[in-house]
């Protein structure tokens, strides 16, 4: 497989950037995707036949490759005047014809009208060699998922984590109507997670993902509670002041969150397991937002200690801060990529609130989201390709996606008001 | 003549007959019509001390009639405006007089601003207010403050002047 990393020099003048130079430089990184061919999945000889089925596993599937910024699925033209496709004897001259490098071959069976079975064969065109197979079975409702896997295990064996499986955990509804759901990553299958009248919100995922913070004030203040989305269960875990934007450790089971039980809002660190909790800063200041670097040794945290709220970077043990932005009065909500190199955050120039990107190896600062409406919230793919952030670019609030370096921006929910998006860290 | 005489006795018979009867039905001849009255006593309508209508109302009732006003910020601050000091002195006062009540005051934003800063803001909001009020003589302990962040809007609107109407500390008496 050949891929050399391209660097694509961007030069573009943001209006926004207080004061008078301007110049933004935006360097994108890319690197040439992989032609990804996909014939249509053939049935088995045993199996019934459920097009709606087989077609949903296979937009699924093509679609996972297409968000991947990793394979390119080849347009479905190229490869309309090839001879039919029988997975058992595969010219693969016909398919380097048509510049597809990796050939996914799919076989599904459906031996009852509820179960499916689809077995992916993937090959490498150019050396006619077989890379891997794998067969995942379930029930039909579940056809999307199978699809995810499908597309996770090419993740992994083109040595890229695996994302399609991830969830994002967000609040759906306003004002008081406020309630956790989780959806796909691409915002299929949305499932509530909490029912009452209170305010639900900024909800976060625990180490191992099955379980989430959030904050609710069901006992009429903003309490932090642990629920476990499997049992169901759900634990408070705070008792005054305001307790929110929770971040659990991606490498132990520490949590930093916002509290203000002392008086004033500070970021505390808590064992998960003991219950002992030790306060990290200390300054009648607002000290809010925090967030883990991926290796767990630093936090980045908003404070408006300097007067207006700026992100700042400590040790995970509360010494050693630096303040990392200087420019504009205004940032927040700080997500740390997962190979811990940048830095997505909100900033509000003049009066417009947009998403940029701190690299912190460059200290450099570029835009993200360009000036349609507010955005807010962002948080990384586990891959750290892509992010979800909240805009009210279409009237209402709903989540959307975006690559990193600005590309691909999509809505994932309509209806309603959606809001506050958590990606889940990692996928097993 | 005799016939004659017959006569005459027996008309007067009849006639000394007919007055008896008259005598026996007659009545009592009427007096004048007597009034009957009494006056009525001159009782003022009640007019309730504030006391007592505080005593009378529900705590839904005194909050509807909106007796604490609510404060409003400048954008991005949670220091007290010279113009809402004089409605902060009237809460005062208030809370001074009805001791037994208790109050819980709660900070809220416009929604330019993180939900996450927003929820720290509204609650120095709310702080900031409970100081002042606290400063002019209302014990701190009967007062509560929670922050909303910019949770609960007051106005939908997207000009200056609902930002500044949602950009509060209201007062809300949750004890009498």
């Amino acid at each position: 497989m050949k891929r050399t990393a391209l660097l694509i020099l961007f030069i573009l003048t943001t209006a926004g950037l207080r004061g008078q130079q301007e110049i933004t430089i935006r360097i994108r990184e890319g690197m040439p995707m992989i032609p990804v061919a996909l014939p249509d999945i053939q049935y088995t000889a045993a199996s019934l036949k459920d097009d709606s089925a087989r077609d949903e596993i296979q937009k699924t599937l093509l679609a996972d490759l297409d968000f991947s910024r990793i394979f390119k699925p080849l347009p479905r033209d190229y490869y309309r005047y090839l001879p039919p496709f029988n997975p058992q004897a595969i010219n693969f001259k016909d398919w380097a014809s048509v510049q597809a490098n990796v050939l996914i071959a799919g076989e599904l069976e459906i031996s009852a009208p509820d179960r499916l079975v689809l077995s992916v064969k993937v090959y490498e065109v150019n050396g006619e060699r077989f890379i891997f197979s794998r067969t995942f079975g379930g029930k039909k409702e579940f056809g999307r998922l199978i699809a995810h896997r499908v597309a996770d295990e090419m993740m992994k064996h083109f040595s890229e984590k695996p994302i399609f499986t991830s969830k994002i955990v967000y609040v759906s509804g306003s004002e008081n109507e406020q309630e956790i759901f989780m959806m796909d990553y691409d915002g299929a299958r949305p499932t509530r997670l909490t029912f009452n009248t209170f305010i639900d919100m900024l909800p976060s995922w625990s180490r191992n993902n099955e379980k989430i913070l959030f904050t609710s004030y069901r006992r009429l203040n903003p309490d932090l509670y642990l629920f476990d989305i499997y049992s169901g269960q759900s634990d408070i875990i705070s008792a005054k002041g305001v307790n929110y934007a929770a971040d659990w450790s991606p490498v132990e089971d520490k949590t930093v969150y916002t509290s203000s039980k002392e008086g004033n809002a500070e970021i505390y660190l808590r064992d998960m397991q003991s219950g002992a909790e030790k306060r990290l800063t200390f300054n009648p200041a607002i000290d809010t937002s925090p967030c883990w670097s991926p290796n767990g040794r630093e936090i980045a945290f908003t404070s408006q200690r300097n007067g207006t709220p700026q992100i700042y970077i400590m040790d995970a043990e509360g010494s050693n801060v630096r303040r990392i932005t200087f420019e504009g009065t205004y940032h927040d909500s700080s997500a740390w990529s997962p190979d811990g190199s940048r830095l997505a955050f909100v900033s509000r120039i003049d009066t417009r609130f947009d998403i940029y990107v701190y690299n912190l190896k460059r200290n450099e600062m570029s835009k993200l989201t360009e000036n349609a409406g507010r955005n807010e919230n962002p948080s990384w793919s586990p891959d750290g390709r892509h992010l979800a952030f909240t805009s009210n670019r279409g009237g209402r609030y709903q989540i959307y996606l975006i690559d990193y370096d600005g590309q691909n921006v999509k809505a994932i929910t309509s209806g309603g008001e959606n809001r506050m998006p958590k990606w889940q860290k990692s996928v097993k | 003549m005799k016939k004659l005489v017959i006569l005459c006795v027996a008309l007067m018979l009849v006639l000394l007959f007919a007055s008896c009867g008259k005598k026996e039905a007659k009545v009592e001849p009427q007096t004048a019509v007597e009034k009957v009255e009494e006056p009525t006593p001159q009782v003022a309508k009640p007019v309730l001390s504030e006391e007592e209508l505080f005593q009378q109302k529900s705590l839904e009732q005194l909050n509807k009639q909106g007796i604490l006003a609510k404060i409003n910020f400048d954008y991005d601050s949670y220091s007290i405006r010279d113009d809402m000091k004089p409605i902060l002195e009237k809460n005062a006062d208030w809370l001074t007089r009805f001791k037994t009540s208790m109050i819980l005051i709660e900070g809220h934003c416009d929604e330019r601003g993180t939900i996450e800063y927003n929820m720290a803001l509204g609650e120095k909001r709310a702080e900031a207010t409970r100081n002042y009020v606290a400063a002019l003589g209302v014990t701190p302990e009967r007062i509560k403050i929670v922050s909303y962040g910019k949770n609960k809007p007051l106005v939908k609107g997207v000009d200056d002047a609902s930002f500044f109407q949602n950009r509060r500390a209201e007062f809300v008496i949750i004890k009498k």
